[in-house]
Formats: C-alpha cells, structure tokens, sequence
C-alpha cells in the first residue's frame, strides 16, 4: 500500500516512512559478486566494460545536431558521438547497455515489490526542493563525468577492475568530494 | 579466445543485443543491492550504510581477479580489452564534482536509470539533470578544450605506473578492499548506534 | 574441517576465498609472459602447407591503390633500411621487437622483409603467440622491387603480354617506378643502372580512403 504523499506541495512537509513490506535487499556482497560478475562478462565477451554517460552523451548530442545540425558538427565533443551519416548513432553499445539497465532494474523492483512512484529524500526537507537538488545534483555529475570521461560505472568499476591508473584517482575523487560535500548537504538526508 | 568480440565470433548487430542482455544484468545488480534508492545511495557518506563501498569494491575484486585468472590460463587475451586513456587532472577535477553532484543529487548515473524505471520521480528528474549537465558540458567545450586534453599520460596501469606486478597490485588491492570492508562494519555499527536507526 | 567454515556467515567466506585468490596472485606474479610462446605444431603446419597465408606482390600493390586500411603491413629490417625505402603504408618493426609492439592479436599482419626468411621466421614468432591473422608478402622487398618498381617488358612479347604490362606499368607508376622495356642484349646493362638510382619517396595513399577498415567504434563511458 502506497501513498503519494503530496509530491507537489509547496510546504515544509515532514513526510512519514511508508509503511510497506518490500522485500529487504540483499547481502551486498553477494550483490558485488554478481555485479562483478556482469562486469566481467563485457570483458570476456565484448573486450569492454560497462558505462552509463557515455548513452547520455550519445543522447544529447543526437538531439541537439536534430536541432542544430551545423553547430553540432562543428562541435569537437558532440562530432564524437555522432556518425559520419551512414549509420544511426543511435546504434550505440552503451545506449542498448543502458535500456538494459532500465529494464534490469525494473525486473528486480517489480519481483522484489519495491516499484513505487515516490520521492527518495530524507525526513528534513520538502519533495520541492530534492526534485531541484536532484537536478542540480546531475547537471553537476553529467558535467564531471564528462571532464573524468566516464561515470562510476565506466570509470571506476571497469577501469578499477582493470586496473587503470586514471580510474582509481578518480574513484578516490568522487569518494573524496562526496565526504568533503556531505557535511554541507546533511539537512537533505538525515 | 576471449573477448570474443574482438575475435569476430559475433557482428556489430548482434552486440547491441550483448549490451541490452549485459544491461539487464548490470540493472538487475543495481537494484538488488538497493542502488536505486537514493538515501541509500547517499547513506555512504554519512557513515551510516556503506553499501555503495561493499558493493562497489567486490565488484571490482570480482572481475579484477576475473580478469587476472581468466588471462594466467591463456583464454582471455588482457591486451585486447578496451582501457580508457588517463588524464589525469581533468579526472581528479571531474572526480570531485561527481562525488558532490553525488551527495547533492544522491544518484550517478547507472543509479538513476533504475531509479527512474523503479518509479522515483527524483531519479527520473536527476536524468534530466545529467542531461543538461552534459548540454552545458558540450556548449562550453571549446572554451575548456585545453584543459579536457591536459596532462594525458595514456594508456597507464597501476602495476606500469608503480612498477609492480600485476599480481602483487592484486593482492594489494585485495588487502585494501577486505580492510575496507572491515572498516566499513564497524563504522554501520556504530553510527546506527548514534543515529538511533533501523539499519536498511 | 568443515565445522569451522560452516559457522562463518557467506560474507566471511568471500572474503577468505578473496584472499586467497589475492595471495595466489601475489606469488603468480604476472600472469601472462609477453616473451614465452607456445607452438601448436600440427595446425601450424596445417597452415603452412595450405599456403593460405601469402600474398602476391601484386595483390598488395592493387590494396594499396584502393586505399584498404584493414590491414598492418610491417617491415621487418633495421631502421636504416626502412629509412632509405619502404613499401608507402608500412610501419618499422625488426624482428625481435616483434612481440612488444603494438600489434594486436586480432589485427591482419603482412609481414615483408629483403626475402622471405625473415617474413618466415617471425610469422612463426607472431603464430605461436597467438596472433590470428597473420601473412607473409611473398618475394619481399626484392619482389616488390622487381615486379612493382621495375617491371621489365622484353621488347618481343606478345601482344598479350603486352596487354598485362600495361596495367602493371600503371601500377608501377603509381608507386613512383621505373617500368622499362629491354631487349635480350642490353638487360644486364640496364640492370645494373636501374639498381644504382635512388628509389623514388613515395607518399602512401591518405589513410582517409577507408573502404575495408572496420570504424573505429568508441569503446569508452
């Protein structure tokens, strides 16, 4: 049994745990080997690892040379992600990796019971002002993953595993500046 | 010999459908360990859940031994898989921003996409974010070109970079991630004490 | 023995199984011996026999004009050799530099050096390393000099044979050689003069003219 509770309200609200019986969600070392485990069959079978914001690049680079085709091709970025014409650039490894993505996850949600249209956020602050963090929060991460050429997925899992001197100094960053920033963020979360 | 796809086992067309089975698999994983649940995403840097670093870390031991053993009996070709170059200011710059895009918006992006498709509204808004993050990102990039491509040291390994063998870079970083692990009960303990809360 | 094990949760388990692993590495040290080859001897010979893995002088020359970039051509001689003339597209790597190249087992390799010895030899080197594709310009250097650069024609041949120079002239041409037609008592003359002028700079076809070439896909995040 789920609520809605008052998603779009302008007020401080203090929302209340719902009550639910999800399932709990599993030994995360178990959840780590088979995580790795993923990862390493994109090795064995592809050469390559996981990624997620090499898709979105792929995304907003097709939308915006559908929009303003001379500006993208001009563009040392987005002519990355686009194709010299002759094929869809759609036809990308990651965005499929990614609909996978999408799907894997709603698979587990849906057997685990744990689909529900709801807000994650702590009980201090209001369902306005998470949805603005959320979004200030990905502009500020699809920024940084674009500087560090790769997410946690792409970066520090496939290059951590491989090994990759960049990938663990940036792994070491993300751990660093998510410590040094949760301090000034805590009213959010706890 | 593996990967198989740099051997022609397979076309172009059929690894699109490789990527979406992997996909699901990754998604799966994401979701199980309770990834596409935002506080408990930013749960890790307030000490008091520290799933992302158990999950994180075994997985990347997993493959890394993977890796390791699958090439020491001669089926996986190493050379052949893909390392991304190092840059490695722009990635420790890019590293810190994500880490406080992290705590900020409680998602990367792997996370948000299973929880959009979950059915949380803030995933599917922080989508949206790494969107236009990336717009921003691609309209000022010939102004930040220079420093994008500055300090490459390409294609570089920890075992290359510090002289090591591989093996031993294993080890370690297997000691590490088992001290971390450790570390990383306790710290539940004791915060869960502190916060007075139901451990998730 | 069992009992001890038992009573540790899954948890612990992995991490001891983890660690054993990461021991193992340590003492395995590096897990693959970039020197050390294994000889499958019956498929290479299987192989050898079948002649599948030459190449005509003359089938690389018509590769190169049509621009294909599918392929590595790699010139086996020393520095000085490869300075003063090498075949347009090719890179320098002698032979025992072979195996820490940048060589990718799933590349196609066409390896040419004076003769064919040592095309021979490291095509047994790079084969037993597990490199897939891998062939061997027939003639070498010497027959792409005689057959490419400087195709000779005798002056009594037949109009057929006429024909066929014709296309091999347009051949030679292109690689910046000396076609020439000889009569049976001046060859050795000219021979000696031919080998005496310097061998023309070519610059290789730009590597634009991608026809063959698989696109190089990103592979990154």
């Amino acid at each position: 049994m789920s609520t809605l509770s008052g998603i779009f309200s302008k007020n401080e609200v203090k929302t209340e745990e719902i009550v639910h019986q999800p399932k709990p969600y599993s030994n995360p070392y178990l959840v780590g080997v088979g995580l790795g485990l993923v990862l390493l069959a994109a090795f064995v079978i592809m050469g390559r690892g996981l990624g997620a914001s090499g898709a979105a690049s792929t995304v907003v680079a097709v939308t915006v040379s559908k929009v303003a085709p001379e500006h993208a091709s001009k563009n040392n970025f987005y002519k990355e992600y686009l194709t010299d014409g002759t094929t869809n650039p759609l036809k990308d490894w990651l965005v499929f990796e990614v609909l996978g993505v999408a799907a894997g996850g709603f698979l587990s949600g849906t057997l685990a019971h744990r689909v529900k249209r709801t807000i994650e956020k702590g009980p201090n602050v209001s369902n306005r002002k998470r949805l603005i963090y959320a979004f200030i929060g990905g502009a500020i991460m699809g920024f940084g993953a674009k500087l560090a050429r790769g997410c946690t997925s792409g970066q520090a899992l496939t290059g951590g595993a491989l090994l990759n001197l960049g990938s663990w100094a940036f792994m070491f960053a993300v751990f660093g500046g998510g410590y040094l920033a949760a301090y000034f963020f805590r009213r959010q979360w706890l | 010999m593996m990967p198989y796809y740099k051997f022609d086992y397979f076309s172009f067309d059929f690894s699109l459908v490789v990527a979406f089975v992997i996909g699901i698999g990754f998604g799966f994983a994401l979701e199980r360990g309770g990834f596409g649940n935002a506080r408990i995403l930013a749960a890790q840097f307030y000490f008091y859940n520290m799933r992302v670093l158990k999950v994180m870390f075994t997985a990347i031991v997993t493959a890394m031994l993977g890796v390791f053993y699958l090439s020491w009996i001669g089926w996986l070709d190493m050379s052949l898989i893909y390392l991304t170059d190092t840059y490695i200011l722009p990635q420790i710059i890019g590293g810190l921003l994500l880490g406080i895009g992290f705590v900020i918006g409680g998602y990367c992006p792997g996370t948000s996409v299973v929880s959009a498709s979950t059915g949380r509204y803030d995933g599917m808004v922080y989508l949206l974010g790494i969107f236009f993050g990336i717009f921003v990102f691609g309209e000022i990039f010939p102004l930040i070109e220079n420093f994008y491509n500055s300090t490459p040291m390409g294609k570089v390994t920890l075992p290359q970079f510090l002289g090591l063998s591989h093996g031993l870079v294993v080890f370690l970083v297997v000691m590490m991630a088992l001290g971390a692990f450790a570390a990383a009960e306790w710290s539940e303990k004791v915060m869960t004490k502190k916060l007075g809360r139901e451990k998730e | 023995m069992k009992c001890p094990i038992e009573k540790l949760s899954i948890s612990k388990r992995l991490a001891i199984f983890a660690a054993l692993m990461g021991i193992l590495a340590l003492f395995i040290g590096n897990p693959v011996n970039k020197n050390k080859i294994t000889v499958n001897a019956k498929e290479l010979a299987l192989t050898a026999i079948g002649n599948q893995d030459e190449i005509s002088v003359m089938e690389l020359a018509e590769w190169l004009i049509e621009g294909r970039a599918d392929f590595t051509l790699v010139d086996l001689r020393d520095e000085k050799s490869f300075n003063e003339y090498s075949i347009p597209a090719s890179v320098n790597i002698p032979i025992e530099n072979l195996l820490d190249s940048d060589l990718m087992r799933n590349e196609k390799i066409i390896l040419y050096g004076e003769d064919d010895i040592a095309s021979a030899q490291a095509w047994f080197i790079l084969k037993s390393a597990n490199y897939k594709s891998v062939y061997i310009l027939k003639g070498g250097l010497n027959e792409w000099k005689e057959k490419i650069l400087y195709p000779k024609l005798a002056e009594n041949a037949s109009s057929e044979e006429k024909a066929e120079f014709e296309k091999i002239k347009q051949i030679s041409l292109h690689f910046g050689g000396v076609p020439q037609i000889v009569s049976g008592t001046t060859t050795s003359n000219v021979i000696q003069n031919v080998q005496t002028s310097p061998a023309p700079k070519i610059t290789p076809p730009p590597a634009s003219n991608l026809k063959s070439a698989p696109k190089k896909k990103r592979e990154g995040c």
